[in-house]
């Protein structure tokens, strides 16, 4: 996969991630391709769709909740998010946001990313 | 040999074996196989060898169901037919395409692709393309920038395209057709019915006219009607001497089951990973491409999804610009001036028009998707109550769709944002009208790609097509149909490849027939 990108999620996940890894993890791979603008209105539009994940704590979270299950129980020093985004395509866990089929993971690092300060 | 049938006698009588109507894509395919043959072949055009506006007029028609272009434009009516300004773009139709599917009411045809191979081989060389090789590893063989995305292909497959020059038939084979001893091409002669025994179950002669008003009468021991998907049916309906419902139309299927491929803008592709994706397998240059790759869906998605065949190309395109349908593209005007100008002129103003859609994107593409259209009872054509110059009803045209074709693109784009999502290669967005519901109205790009398909549909049983596996008409011994209008099935790809491969398939059948 052309592009890999690692998370460093520094603390152990199952606490929550820390600021850095939130803004690790809020830089989606359709940045080069959309540019800031389009993924800022697809996160907009994500937290719209989903309520209870409109803030940067709940995506967190849900980010969080789909990382194995090793990473959750005792940490781990990288996270391979375009594994986490092949895998979301590979069991359908896909969503819909203006038309654009992403991963479950990838909305939600374009909520994140509306979240941050333009 | 030439004849214009305009100096003619009034009155008089043309003797031949086999009689084509009509010198188009099909009429010319078969005749060029007759030349040198020990029988006397009279080939029928409408036209002459120029475009005439009133002949075109003559088949202006009436269009009563979704928006369709003038009828009068779609097709051209001299000599080389609508390969006069046909863009060249051919792919063979793929296995699915000929099985009953059992989601496709009234899929499925008489015979397997493989009957169709050796044909699909002699129609490239007619069509002057390449290899007759459509396997995408093969063509990145010849040319090592033609590399598929890495996509499964038990999910999204890399469908060939090639490219004809494109052919165009009039000028192509006007030489070899005139210089033909037995073959004798008759211009400026428009058939106006034809006229059956008094069972009806074979034809005597056709009374053939002129615009100025001469009329002749031809007789052969076969005829094939090549005069297009709508005329071929116009034809029949409207030769009702005999028979009130039109000749070959027992059964009510005359003119039933007008097909077209829905060619609309579909979805955006954008490219991921540092590097755009390389596209070069899915580029296409207009006059210069000889082979481009499209996307399509596996057999067994299509199976488990039960949608229709389509694919999808790839065209480089701003992110905020609209795509448009081939209908929104290749309008009348577009296709005169490209009849007008020639190739020359008609590729540089392609090539323009291609150069204004990069706008600088290496990533982002329009999708744009042919989809074949479910076989549909209710889209047809009847005789419109208005007739022509000589007195001949008007063709109507009732074109509809049904949910399985709205359906159809959704699932498609399901498939294709998932897979090139799970290979990282990029991601896909939907047009809005392809998120709506199938009983949604159809949105204003709602189009085809000019293409005329399935009014007098073959199948075996009497009951179900109007003509036999062999193309001729049920309950008529002498007479055939050649062209478009025979597919039970649309296909994905382009007709004129599949229509041609099928003229010659008829030729060899009547060939052994009239020996």
């Amino acid at each position: 996969m052309s592009g890999v990108a690692l998370a460093t999620l520094g603390a152990a996940c199952d606490r929550g991630t820390s600021a850095d890894a939130t803004s690790a993890l809020a830089r989606p791979e359709l940045l080069v391709a959309l540019g800031a603008e389009r993924v800022r209105e697809l996160g907009r539009r994500y937290r719209e769709m989903v309520p209870a994940e409109r803030d940067a704590a709940s995506l967190g979270d849900a980010i969080t909740r789909s990382f194995p299950w090793s990473a959750r129980l005792f940490g781990s020093s990288s996270i391979d998010v375009p594994r986490l985004v092949h895998d979301d395509f590979d069991a359908g866990r896909t969503v819909v946001v203006l038309g654009w089929i992403l991963s479950a993971t990838e909305a939600r690092q374009c909520a994140l990313f509306s979240l941050l300060p333009a | 040999m030439h004849i214009d049938a305009r100096t003619l006698d009034n009155g008089s009588v043309v003797e031949g074996d086999l009689c084509l109507v009509g010198a188009g894509a099909a009429g010319i395919s078969m005749a060029l196989e007759w030349i040198g043959a020990s029988q006397r072949v009279i080939l029928l055009e409408a036209g002459g060898f120029d475009y005439d506006p009133r002949m075109q007029e003559l088949y202006r028609g009436d269009i009563v169901g979704l928006p369709y272009f003038p009828l009068q434009a779609a097709r051209l009516h001299y000599f080389g037919g609508t390969t006069g300004h046909w863009a060249g773009f051919c792919s063979t139709f793929d296995p699915i395409d000929f099985e009953p599917r059992e989601w496709v009411p009234h899929s499925g045809w008489p015979f397997k692709r493989a009957h169709l191979d050796p044909y699909y081989a002699r129609a490239h060389r007619v069509l002057e393309l390449g290899p007759y090789e459509y396997d995408a590893a093969q063509w990145q063989k010849r040319d090592a920038k033609l590399v598929p995305f890495p996509l499964d292909p038990s999910v999204v497959w890399t469908k060939m395209w090639q490219f004809s020059a494109p052919t165009r038939m009039g000028t192509r084979y006007r030489d070899a057709i005139l210089g033909a001893k037995n073959v004798h091409l008759y211009t400026n002669a428009i058939v106006r019915e034809i006229d059956a025994n008094e069972g009806a179950s074979a034809v005597d002669g056709l009374s053939v006219r002129t615009l100025e008003g001469k009329q002749f009468r031809v007789r052969a021991r076969h005829y094939v009607l090549a005069a297009s998907t709508i005329q071929n049916a116009r034809l029949l309906l409207a030769s009702n001497s005999r028979v009130a419902a039109g000749l070959g139309n027992t059964h009510d299927l005359v003119g039933r089951f007008f097909m077209e491929h829905l060619e609309m803008p579909s979805g955006v592709f954008v490219g991921l990973g540092e590097r755009a994706p390389d596209t070069a397998m899915y580029a296409f240059e207009w006059g210069r491409t000889k082979a481009r790759g499209e996307l399509a869906l596996a057999d067994a998605i299509q199976r488990q999804r039960r949608v229709l065949n389509a694919t999808v190309s790839l065209y480089p395109h701003d992110l905020d610009e609209a795509g448009q349908s081939t209908f929104q593209r290749m309008t009348p005007e577009v296709l005169a001036e490209r009849r007008r100008a020639g190739d020359r002129a008609a590729e540089a103003a392609e090539a323009q028009r291609e150069a204004a859609q990069q706008g600088g994107a290496d990533r982002a593409f329009h999708l744009q998707t042919r989809q074949e259209q479910a076989p549909n009872p209710a889209s047809r054509v009847t005789l419109s109550t208005e007739r022509d110059e000589l007195g001949m009803p008007r063709a109507r045209l009732d074109w509809r769709l049904t949910e399985l074709d709205r359906r159809s693109f959704r699932d498609f784009y399901d498939v294709l944002g998932r897979e090139v999502g799970r290979a990282g290669v990029g991601r896909v967005q939907m047009r809005p009208w392809v998120l709506e519901k199938p009983d949604a109205p159809w949105p204003s790009s709602v189009g085809g790609g000019w293409h005329h398909m399935g009014t007098t549909r073959m199948h075996p049983d009497p009951k179900q097509g109007v003509v036999d596996p062999d193309c001729r008409v049920h309950g008529i011994a002498n007479l055939s149909v050649a062209g478009a209008a025979v597919f039970p099935t649309a296909g994905a790809a382009n007709p004129t490849l599949t229509l041609v491969a099928l003229t010659l398939r008829l030729s060899d059948h009547l060939k052994s027939k009239l020996a």
